[in-house]
């Protein structure tokens, strides 16, 4: 099946009509699941990842905690669930997490945002579906957008180490544009929640509450 | 599952024996908590759902959420495989762990097994099977895997299963499939009928063994963007209600509610679950009945809730049916908006 469908045609145009560097549609849904403290649903064209974050709590399982210390032992669970497949899932559920971990409340240094690259014959792709992940080399590359910091690059298939630079380095680069998508996505959630908060206060106090958070979130 | 102390628990169960009957949410006794429910929300699947029981708002969380998918596939019939002539159903139910945080991996796996045994042995039943599973006969049909995933529990698990499990199936396409036949021409081995689409294993024929009858030995789908047909008998498949059971004495008639919370379910654990199966204008068949939890009920008790729970499930059966109908308007309509848009 995969010899029928072109990865690359002569126009440019990948088998889903995207472009060579061209990302997958990205979703980011913030809003509360069950339970969690923190959860986070993104879709990359067909793959959707649903991550929920419980924590810091205490650690369910007694083997886990330190017993000679009396601080107080705090796990955080993960809880990754793929919900459909197409392809880049590793990348999805990078960035879900990140996301989830951020709902939560958890301080992070840094978003981390991953992509998947992939090269054809000699041509560079960014963000693979099933079809193209199956037929070529491809590796994932996980980013910290603020120091440009590579966290991750993970690879099972064999690639030309004289094509690998190149992919590498725009994946990385592919890594800041989705550091972008997420922000604006944490941004208009955690301004809903500042309006909620300040429409219950009084006006003078909830404006300056609003102006604070407003700055604050501007630094990132 | 939740662990509630004595006193919630008496709290509880002193509210619905009261006169009127109280809940902690306001809820009458037969009340259920609001549903949603959309089809459709895997592409990739053959067909799918996803319902919530509960939410608190729009855009709110909670609830008990459950997303249920159909996915076909092909299954040679031999005796290496569990083919079946026209086709079989499987189902699994797995639970996420962020549902249910405070149980252990053994805990849940029990919970999933329990939960898999109900869903599986009750929609697999023969009376249930719906007739366009088939695709060669003796030689290949459909193997129908429907995957519960319960994302969130906040009371009323089962009847949640089984609602999506029923709006999946609901969705279900088939698709067409036409038997293609191998043709000895001039010698030589040649496909007649089209192009085999499918990877599928091929009987072994000689392409000299111009006597032998042909008949269908391989399939091919006419049209691959094809959806296909709605699953045969789409109108059969069952609903789930749980009768939460306040623990009676054999004289008087038990109090029950409909729609537990997960502290209603912790404080009432005896329940009473059946599963009632509408076929059109005819009369309601169980397909199943269980009695969970710690207690127990007289043969007359027993028919009393039988009874009542057959009214209740056949309210639900109707609501359901409208919202699938609904459902089916609104994604057509969509699709149909969308080519008039590019006339």
């Amino acid at each position: 099946m995969g010899s029928r469908v072109e990865i690359l045609n002569e126009g440019g145009f990948r088998s889903d009509g995207r472009r060579q560097y061209e990302l997958r549609d990205m979703s980011i849904d913030l809003s509360q699941q069950g339970q969690a403290d923190g959860s986070a649903v993104v879709t990359h064209g067909l793959t959707q990842v649903l991550v929920s974050v419980f924590g810091p709590r205490e650690a369910k399982m007694r083997s886990q905690t330190i017993h000679d210390r009396a601080n107080i032992n705090v796990e955080i669970d993960v809880f990754v669930q793929v919900l459909q497949q197409d392809g880049a899932l590793l990348q999805a559920c990078i960035n879900a997490t990140t996301l989830a971990l951020v709902n939560a409340g958890i301080p992070l240094l840094d978003f981390v945002c991953a992509v998947t690259g992939g090269v054809h014959s000699t041509s560079p792709l960014l963000d693979l579906t099933f079809l193209e992940e199956n037929d070529l080399p491809n590796v994932t590359v996980a980013v910290m957008p603020k120091t440009g910091k590579v966290t991750l690059v993970t690879m099972e298939t064999r690639l030309h180490v004289d094509r690998f630079e190149e992919i590498f380095r725009l994946a990385g680069d592919a890594g800041k544009v989705i550091h972008g998508e997420m922000k604006s996505a944490v941004r208009s959630r955690t301004s809903t929640l500042v309006t909620a908060m300040g429409s219950g206060s009084r006006v003078v106090g909830g404006e300056a509450a609003e102006k604070d958070g407003d700055d604050r979130m501007n630094e990132y | 599952m939740l662990s509630l102390s004595k006193a919630e628990k008496s709290y509880i169960q002193a509210g619905f024996l009261a006169s009127p009957p109280s809940r902690a949410d306001g809820r009458a006794l037969l009340d259920f908590r609001s549903v949603a429910l959309e089809t459709g929300i895997a592409p990739l699947a053959n067909g799918s759902a996803r319902l919530n029981i509960g939410r608190t708002t729009h855009g709110g969380g909670g609830g008990t959420e459950v997303v249920a998918a159909v996915k076909l596939e092909v299954e040679s019939i031999d005796e290496y495989s569990d083919g079946r002539d026209g086709g079989r159903i499987v189902c699994t139910v797995s639970c996420s762990p962020s549902a249910y945080p405070h149980l252990s991996s053994g805990a849940l796996d029990d919970l999933q097994a329990d939960l898999t045994s109900l869903l599986h042995q009750t929609l697999s039943h023969s009376s249930l099977h719906p007739h366009n599973l088939g695709i060669l006969k003796n030689k290949k049909s459909w193997l129908l895997n429907l995957d519960v995933l319960v994302l969130s529990d906040a009371g009323n698990v089962i009847d949640a299963i089984f609602m999506s499990s029923r709006a999946a199936l609901w969705d279900t396409h088939v698709p067409r499939t036409r038997g293609v036949e191998y043709k000895a021409r001039k010698g030589s081995k040649g496909v007649e009928g089209g192009k085999a689409d499918m990877d599928v294993d091929e009987e072994e024929r000689s392409g000299f063994n111009t006597l032998v009858i042909p008949k269908a030995t391989d399939f091919e789908l006419p049209d691959f963007w094809d959806e296909g047909e709605v699953l045969d008998g789409r109108n059969r498949w069952p609903v789930a209600v749980t009768l939460n059971l306040d623990s009676p004495s054999p004289q008087e008639a038990p109090t029950h509610f409909l729609d537990a919370t997960a502290q209603e379910e912790a404080a009432s654990p005896l329940k009473l679950l059946l599963v009632v199966s509408f076929e059109d204008a005819g009369p309601a068949v169980v397909q199943g009945m269980r009695m969970l939890g710690p207690g127990e009920l007289t043969s007359s008790q027993l028919k009393e809730l039988v009874k009542v729970g057959e009214t209740y499930a056949r309210n639900l059966f109707i609501a359901l049916n409208a919202k699938l109908k609904a459902e089916d308007i609104r994604r057509n309509q969509t699709a149909r908006e969308r080519f008039e848009l590019h006339r």
